[in-house]
């Protein structure tokens, strides 16, 4: 129907007002189309989102029945990657991002993460550490895909954040 | 002979259209003058042979609606003959450059608009490959990789103070 629209007002140079009124129609039809993918976008601008705080050690699992085994794609992922044999999950929270604003989640007493969708599948990723923003990473995630904050640990271990989409 | 205003005067009782003075007066007439009989003689046999022949139209349609159909086909016509000069003008080549433009003016702010922050500052909108990293804090760093392989990236954050 575009195509058609397009064509007739390409050929404005012809006199007559009737050569106008494709033209309206054109721009009437894109304008609808732009208001319309716009509300789209508003609405795809929502995700589904996990974070999970995981410990890397290379030691045995302690005796501490907060701390579960990770997920094993998670865990053969981060294996791929890290040199740490052993990822207990230490807390794991699931919340929905949307365009409205940026969510806050706490993930320990001393670690919090706010994320914001951008749309689009882009997030807005801030890690705090006992209140003061450490990094801030903006990043496309898409559904399978992990975003992973981590650094250094006492005794040679890790602390991870990893944020996927959840999977449906 | 009888007067203009009197044949009017006869017409008009023929018609019920006068006093019953002036019909008492007429009815005088015509019992005595005999020119004045046989015209009303005359009218009254052509006013009965005009009722007796009279084309009976039937509408196939109401009143109104045949009427409104008239009212319709006028005001058309009228618009038609007052379009030459609408056309004249909207074919000036002005207006057919300054219409498209404002409407293209008009599509692109649209579409800015449709593209921007809906609040403040929080994009509706990312580039595809629009990836950013800040580490605020002067004792702590920070890189990025990404394992295609793992399909993960990792930001891993470096602290300086240990």
């Amino acid at each position: 129907m575009n195509k058609v629209c397009v064509g007739a007002s390409l050929s404005q140079n012809k006199p007559g007002m009737k050569k106008l009124i494709p033209f309206w129609q054109f721009a009437l039809t894109t304008a609808a189309f732009f208001v319309y993918s716009d509300t789209v976008r508003c609405a795809s601008a929502d995700l589904e989102l996990q974070a999970q705080l995981v410990w890397g050690t290379n030691n045995d699992k302690p005796d501490d029945p907060k701390l579960k085994d990770v997920d094993p794609k998670v865990r053969e992922k981060l294996r791929g990657v890290f040199k740490w044999k052993n990822y207990f999950e230490v807390n794991r929270q699931s919340f929905t991002v949307t365009a409205a604003g940026p969510k806050k989640v706490k993930m320990s007493d001393l670690c919090q993460i706010e994320v914001q969708s951008l749309g689009n599948s882009s997030v807005e990723l801030k890690l705090f550490g006992q209140g003061k923003m450490v990094v801030r990473k903006t990043q496309k995630i898409k559904a399978g895909e992990l975003l992973v904050l981590a650094g250094d640990d006492k005794n040679d271990t890790a602390w991870f954040v990893v944020l996927s989409q959840v999977e449906k | 002979m009888i007067t203009h205003e009197t044949e009017l005067k006869l017409q008009a009782f023929l018609d019920g259209e006068i006093t019953a003075r002036e019909a008492a007066v007429l009815k005088e007439l015509l019992g005595h003058d005999p020119e004045a009989r046989s015209l009303f003689e005359e009218m009254k046999s052509t006013r009965m042979l005009l009722v007796g022949n009279e084309l009976d139209v039937k509408l196939s349609e109401t009143r109104e609606f045949y009427w409104s159909k008239i009212r319709r086909q006028i005001e058309v016509e009228d618009r038609r003959l007052s379009a030459p000069v609408a056309r004249e003008l909207m074919t000036s080549w002005w207006v057919r450059f300054l219409v498209p433009t404002a409407l293209l003016t008009a599509l692109v702010v649209l579409v800015v608009v449709s593209i921007r922050t809906r609040e403040g500052s929080s994009p509706q909108w990312a580039w595809e490959e629009g990836h950013e990293i800040e580490t605020p804090l002067e004792e702590t760093s920070s890189f990025s990789f990404r394992s295609e392989a793992a399909a993960m990236t990792v930001v891993w954050v470096d602290s300086h103070h240990e």
